[in-house]
């Protein structure tokens, strides 16, 4: 076993040190001490994921034609630059939809054409985009999904509805499927399109989560007119291209480089309290101090994996699963360490970290919910990970 | 970058593996949790011709001279083989004890004869001694019964000490776990000029220590990710209501969150001997917080497998116990998770 590095890594450690020198006034923090006026944060997140991009620190392996870095992938290099972020507590920039999911399956599907147009203002923080994959009737069962595009001369024409849709209402670019031959099986018959959320007829309504923020939409579709040429791949080709796409969602939400910045966080409130003297506190601390340091280096196991072009079996099935309930069980700690001042949200005076514990805490239980619930992760670990059979199909009435 | 075993590791893992299947089977190891005794006297001597005793001795002293990384390994699947050995004890903790002290030829002879599994020497932390003499009792000592010799430690100094000199007293105890014992120690105000000093230091002490708790969590692990591999393989046999259980998503829930906690503790333990074998000081807090965290998750494992065996996992016959044993031993044994826990806190907190 080799867990070192290597040396020929130090050059990019420099690198990122003076990159961090020279772009002091713009760096956003990682972690729950970033927060403030919701267009401010905005402004400050855009232009910080530009100098990034620039620097070749995001978007490190798209190549230079679409507007990254060109960089091979390495997934060393990839794991010192998450490393050397998460040390300074610095934001290795967005992660959204559009950069994590978007972009690499475009990649993977797309035509040139729509490469060179969409990839550059997506990775740089200029085009954000939000994913139209759940209806109301398919959530889990998402290859049940109703809504129509209907072929009509070199248009397709959309009706239908999508839920929980993220950050519809600031995307200005939505990636969806759709039906679009309803004969051709319930995988068959998917297409995955491309359309601007300005086209005619897309109507959005603003879904208030628990968190108190409208993070999630309803989008409904009235003959909304989109050029063919939008989709990617071949119209029905689109459950695999939109399932290419969920395993960069399960990657997105697994990382374990925020649960870190997190884990710190939760320790700062737990000594500013003094709680950390506190022998029960100490000890569910600890508890989650294992569970963090286990992940940590199961992704070592997983990147090395990767690099070996090796299957990681179930050991990949697991992590969206333990790494949204540990992020909620970090968040728990930490409002229980600020005691009675925990109850405090965003924008109320003594609130700590801008609210940020408390919109976290509900949001990491959104994220166990969403993206393939904990219990949708449970069935694939163990039908695909131990190998045990699917649940029979109920016997027709 | 190769965060994994090494295609020698996996080697050595294959034939260890293969070794304990094939002369250590469950049928033996039943034997052996049904004596008296609790004794399996052929044991280190076929330990010793696999060249697993000596793992971690020097060539020159007749061991493979590897490290924490491959006694992990062999940890792991005498853990998942549920050997009859303290492997911890007699084939950790006791050759790295010497292998730090700094008296030549005693020294040298003790290591060859732990490599070829013919010495068994047991470690005594903390041993009674007070103005050269060595008086008191000391409480659930590996091995003790049949120890060839006792290697007490205090303060970082070493002792070796004739398992048969007079004025020592060894009770045998009872554990749940009847794959491994321990006994009472009394010494009976034994002279220490009866024993051979070989030196030592608190530095090499404290290292040997987490090394043997490393090992500790890895015979957790194997027992751990055998226990899930027997109720696996029961739910996907077993029907109820014209179902194998496992299609039921209340029994397959069950074995997915297990798995989801005992896999990333590979990677744990990975790290931790990789730490040991760095010589980082880091290993202050990795090797008490893999073993706090390994034998929770193994605990809770072979909780949940065991129920998803329904009443047949409560049987005798079924080997799901000796793996919830294992498990159960493993977790008490040179420090339990909320003790290191404490300990960890104290290292990174203060």
């Amino acid at each position: 076993m080799d867990t070192s590095i290597g040396s020929e890594y130090n050059e990019l450690r420099e690198e990122i040190r003076s990159f961090f020198a020279a772009n002091q006034d713009a760096a956003v923090p990682a972690g729950p001490g970033f927060g403030g006026e919701a267009s401010e944060v905005r402004r400050r997140t855009v232009e910080w994921q530009k100098r990034l991009v620039d620097a070749g620190f995001a978007a490190r392996t798209i190549p230079t034609r679409y507007g990254g870095a060109g960089h091979d992938p390495d997934p060393l290099a990839k794991l010192v630059i998450e490393e050397e972020f998460s040390e300074a507590g610095i934001s290795l920039g967005m992660e959204n939809q559009g950069i994590s999911m978007f972009v690499p399956t475009l990649l993977h599907y797309g035509r040139e054409d729509q490469k060179q147009a969409l990839i550059r203002p997506t990775i740089r923080g200029e085009m954000i985009w939000c994913q139209g994959y759940s209806e109301p009737g398919s959530g889990s069962d998402l290859a049940s999904l109703r809504t129509s595009a209907v072929l009509d001369g070199d248009e397709y024409v959309i009706n239908g509805q999508k839920i929980w849709t993220s950050g519809a209402r600031e995307a200005d670019m939505m990636f969806a499927l759709v039906r679009t031959e309803a004969d051709a099986g319930k995988h068959g018959g998917i297409s995955y399109i491309v359309l601007s959320m300005d086209t005619p007829g897309i109507e959005v309504r603003p879904l208030m989560t628990m968190t108190g923020d409208a993070s999630f939409n309803e989008v409904f579709f009235t003959d909304v007119r989109v050029p063919a040429m939008n989709v990617v791949g071949r119209p029905g080709q689109g459950w695999e291209v939109g399932t290419y796409t969920l395993r960069y969602e399960r990657n997105m939400l697994g990382r374990s480089n925020a649960t870190e910045n997190y884990f710190d966080g939760c320790v700062d409130i737990l000594r500013e309290t003094g709680l950390i003297e506190s022998p029960v506190y100490r000890d569910r601390l600890l508890k989650l101090e294992g569970r963090v340091q286990a992940m940590k280096y199961h992704q070592l196991r997983l990147l090395t994996d990767m690099l070996k072009k090796r299957d990681s079996g179930a050991g990949g099935l697991i992590v969206k699963l333990n790494n949204c309930q540990l992020n909620y069980d970090i968040c728990a700690l930490a409002i229980d360490g600020m005691a009675e001042r925990g109850v405090l949200k965003r924008g109320s005076k003594h609130v700590r970290d801008y609210g940020n514990w408390q919109r976290n805490y509900m949001y990491a239980l959104g994220l166990i919910i969403g993206g393939g619930t904990a219990q949708i992760q449970k069935n694939i670990i163990g039908e695909r990970g131990l190998g045990l059979p699917r649940e029979p199909k109920p016997a027709a009435a | 970058m190769d965060f994994g075993l090494t295609q020698p590791q996996e080697l050595l893992r294959n034939s260890i593996a293969r070794f304990l299947a094939q002369d250590v089977g469950l049928e033996r190891v039943r034997r052996v949790m049904d004596s008296e005794s609790g004794r399996d006297e052929a044991i280190h001597g076929q330990l010793g011709d696999q060249g697993i005793t000596g793992l971690l001795i020097d060539m020159d002293l007749g061991g493979s001279g590897l490290g924490m990384q491959e006694a992990a390994i062999a940890a792991q699947e005498i853990g998942r083989a549920a050997a009859p050995v303290n492997f911890h004890s007699s084939c950790v903790l006791a050759p790295l004890l010497i292998a730090g002290a700094d008296s030549g030829e005693r020294r040298s002879d003790l290591l060859e004869g732990i490599a070829e599994g013919k010495t068994l020497v047991t470690p005594i932390l903390d041993a009674p001694i007070e103005d050269g003499r060595l008086d008191g009792s000391v409480l659930y000592v590996p091995d003790a019964a049949w120890a060839d010799a006792f290697l007490l430690e205090n303060e970082g100094s070493l002792h070796l000490l004739d398992a048969t000199t007079a004025g020592i007293a060894v009770e045998p105890l009872q554990t749940v776990d009847d794959t491994r014992r321990v006994a009472d120690v009394t010494f009976l105000s034994v002279d220490l000029g009866t024993a051979h000093s070989l030196g030592g230091n608190a530095d090499s002490t404290r290292r040997a220590v987490h090394a043997a708790r490393i090992a500790l969590a890895a015979d957790a692990l194997g027992a751990a990710q055998k226990g899930l591999h027997i109720s696996v393989e029961y739910a996907r046999e077993r029907k109820q209501f014209d179902r194998v259980i496992g299609s039921f998503q209340a029994v397959k829930h069950i074995c997915a969150e297990v798995l989801a906690e005992v896999d990333p503790v590979q990677s744990l333990l990975w790290h931790a001997a990789a730490v040991w074998d760095e010589g980082s000081d880091e290993i202050d807090r990795f090797a008490p917080l893999l073993k706090a965290h390994a034998t929770d998750v193994a605990s809770q494992a072979v909780t949940m497998a065991t129920q998803v065996m329904g009443g047949i996992g409560f049987t005798h016959e079924c080997d799901m116990h000796v793996f919830y044993k294992r498990a159960g031993y493993d977790r008490q044994m040179l420090g339990n998770p909320t003790a290191l826990r404490e300990e960890v806190a104290a290292v990174m907190y203060g």
